[in-house]
């Protein structure tokens, strides 16, 4: 029963945490639109005078707009290699109970990623791969193959499996009835691990910082051309972030009616 | 039966793979002449300079060049990174000398430089004895100072008339200054942030961090420079100093916010700039003020260009270096107000007009009175910054400093004797 304080209480919470979480993002929006002096200064909040100077550095930052072009490379190949190795083996981890093998791959997301990359770089360089997408895509593989599985291990645990048994009665083979059956049913739950996947692609700094070149660097790395030595742009920054959530903003966006299906999927399974 | 099958295509695969990266090992062999000559660089207002300037470079040794920028302390995590795999994919280094000089000569990361330095065109002999002498260790040039750097006491003309000449005079007249809205006195307080700064502080109390190797963090001289630091901030500065690195100080200065800032020379375009200081005409300069024991700033490379051992490279990175910091570029960058190392170019009236008047006067008396360190000559500078830092904040909250220096010296006695240990394994 839902009492009229209940709710002011209920409202009140959510602005609070909508307000709490919401607030870097405003800043870094607002900053966008103010000079360095601006930025600086505690006592100018929301109200100010706009410039545009700030995204005009960003297009003429010879590393910002081509870094974008090499994260979308990086991200929607990663992640699209991830899926179609990661979906299958969730599948077949969840049906066939082979949580040893799933906890294997989980090994990948505990060691901590700088421990990797010495080994990583000297064989990546010996192969002469340093400084290519290849070495870019499957070290961001690394992170997203075991995010996207444990995601879907799940999913494929909550189908019922009377469907498959089904599908096998009426003829069709293992693999037939997840590709038929499993697969379109977890579609909400590819798109939710897929995004995931897509951010943690497109947000990885370690590995681009190494394994890049000036010809392939990805965007959080670019960023930090606007850190010098001497100062921080910080109005050219925030431009820059600005510019840079727009692509994961549009994929969230895109892809929201599955992410919202996928998220309650998991949240009531069994 | 298919178990056994698919573990032995799984083993197929792994031999395969490792096979690929065998032969690709064999087939990255020797730089070609299409091979680029990589220079891994901090984004500073030197390397932008230096990269307008590349052409000539390239066209005289008829090989591209690649510069990559990255801030700082990325720089640090690649070449720890890449030189322990022994990476030839960075030919020219560009390094702090006293942050990462010891360790990365004790891991033997950077060439040897000492015959090339010879080279008298070169004129090694040309460069400031302080640069000069943390390009070096153990006797070898490994790197060579590209720019330099010296604590300048910036202050707002509009409020003070006469700069103050001593740290006496400075601490007066920053409690005088310090209304609501303003404060006397603005400079770094974050714990491993403010130690380079309050190095010159320290020596013109007399002090150093070590003296024959000891601890000297806990001598009178330096619980003395500790106070005075502590008061002047802590009683004269912005609330919160303790959390203040350069990011956060100088925006402080810019605004107009504070009277006096002691900070490195080298940022003073970012405080003229008008899209970021809101003060750049009424700024003034001037030496570092005088202490007990007179004035004594420090005179650093802040940083300095050396050659990746591994790299296959080495002739033309050093033609890099030699064109990077001869006394052309030198003196044309200086012009454009990017402080070096030679002292031909310091003498010359010509190179030195691209800094304000007052500015350039006061680098050059720093110069002539300057101490070649800012921080702890160790392996592991960060570690020790963070040590001798901690006084330094207890200074600034005002609480009993003595104790807490010898405190921190017990520490930082320990520290020496284990990076000595350190240093000779």
């Amino acid at each position: 029963m839902r009492t009229p304080s209940m709710k002011a209480l209920r409202g009140l919470a959510i602005t609070v945490v909508a307000l709490f979480f919401s607030l870097p993002i405003v800043w870094m929006f607002a900053a966008a639109f103010k000079t360095n002096v601006q930025v600086t200064d505690p006592s100018i909040g929301l109200i100010f005078k706009p410039t545009l100077d700030n995204f005009k550095a960003v297009i003429a930052d010879d590393r910002i707009l081509p870094s974008m072009v090499n994260s979308l490379i990086v991200g929607v190949t990663s992640t699209a290699l991830s899926a179609i190795i990661a979906v299958p083996a969730a599948w077949a981890v969840g049906r066939f109970r082979m949580h040893r093998a799933g906890s294997l791959v989980l090994v990948a997301r505990i060691v901590p990623a700088i421990s990797l990359l010495v080994p990583w770089y000297y064989l990546f360089a010996q192969a002469g791969l340093v400084g290519s997408y290849t070495v870019l895509i499957l070290s961001h593989m690394f992170v997203s193959v075991p995010l996207i599985l444990w995601i879907m291990i799940g999913f494929f645990e909550g189908l019922p499996i009377e469907l498959e048994e089904a599908a096998r009665v009426d003829g069709l083979t293992a693999f037939g009835a997840f590709r038929r059956i499993a697969l379109p049913l977890a579609a909400p739950g590819t798109a939710t691990a897929a995004v995931l996947a897509f951010v943690a692609s497109w947000n990885n700094f370690m590995f681009a910082l190494i394994l890049s070149d000036e010809h392939t660097m990805t965007v959080p790395v670019a960023l930090f051309s606007f850190i010098s030595y001497a100062g921080t742009d910080w109005g050219g920054l925030m431009a820059a972030s600005t510019v840079m959530t727009i692509p994961v903003v549009v994929v969230a966006v895109l892809a929201q009616k599955h992410l919202v299906a996928g998220l309650t999927a998991g949240a009531t399974k069994g | 039966m298919s178990r056994g099958i698919s573990r032995r295509s799984f083993v197929g695969l792994t031999a395969a793979a490792a096979g690929a990266v065998t032969v690709g090992a064999c087939s990255s062999g020797k730089p070609t002449a299409d091979t680029r000559l990589r220079v891994a660089a901090v984004n500073h207002v030197w390397t932008r300079a230096l990269q307008k300037r590349l052409p000539e470079f390239e066209e005289r040794i008829g090989r591209r060049v690649s510069m990559s920028l990255l801030t700082g302390d990325q720089l640090s995590s690649s070449y720890n990174v890449k030189l322990n795999a022994s990476a030839t994919d960075i030919d020219v280094m560009m390094v702090r000398p006293l942050q990462e000089q010891l360790l990365f000569a004790h891991n033997n990361w950077l060439a040897d430089l000492s015959d090339r330095a010879q080279d008298a065109e070169f004129n090694w002999s040309d460069f400031q004895a302080a640069p000069k002498e943390a390009s070096t260790t153990a006797g070898k040039v490994l790197t060579v100072p590209v720019v330099t750097e010296r604590p300048v006491l910036y202050y707002r003309k509009d409020l003070v008339p006469t700069p103050p000449r001593t740290l006496d005079e400075l601490q007066q007249a920053a409690a005088r200054l310090t209304t609501k809205g303003r404060f006397g006195y603005v400079g770094r307080g974050q714990r491993s942030g403010a130690v380079t700064q309050w190095s010159s502080f320290l020596y013109s109390y007399g002090g150093d961090f070590t003296r024959e190797g000891q601890s000297a963090i806990a001598t009178p001289e330096a619980i003395a420079a500790y106070q005075y630091y502590g008061d002047l901030l802590g009683k004269s500065g912005p609330p919160g100093a303790t959390n203040m690195s350069l990011e956060q100080a100088m925006p402080i200065f810019a605004q107009g916010k504070a009277a006096f800032y002691v900070d490195a020379d080298a940022i003073y375009t970012g405080l003229i700039d008008p899209k970021v200081s809101a003060v750049g005409e009424t700024i003034g300069y001037a030496p570092f003020p005088a202490g007990p024991a007179g004035s004594k700033p420090y005179n650093i490379p802040s940083w300095s260009l050396g050659i990746n051992r591994f790299s296959l490279l080495q002739d033309h990175a050093w033609e890099f270096i030699r064109w990077a910091a001869g006394s052309e570029t030198v003196t044309a960058l200086q012009t454009a107000g990017i402080p070096g190392a030679r002292e031909s170019v310091w003498a010359n009236p010509a190179a030195n007009s691209g800094f304000p008047k007052e500015l350039a006067q006061a680098m050059q008396v720093n110069a002539r009175n300057g101490v070649g360190h800012d921080r702890p000559e160790v392996l592991q500078v960060g570690r020790a910054r963070d040590i001798v830092g901690r006084p330094l904040v207890s200074a600034i909250l005002q609480q009993d400093v003595a104790a807490v220096a010898r405190d921190a010296d017990k520490g930082f006695a320990e520290f020496l004797v284990r990076d000595n240990r350190h240093r000779e394994s």
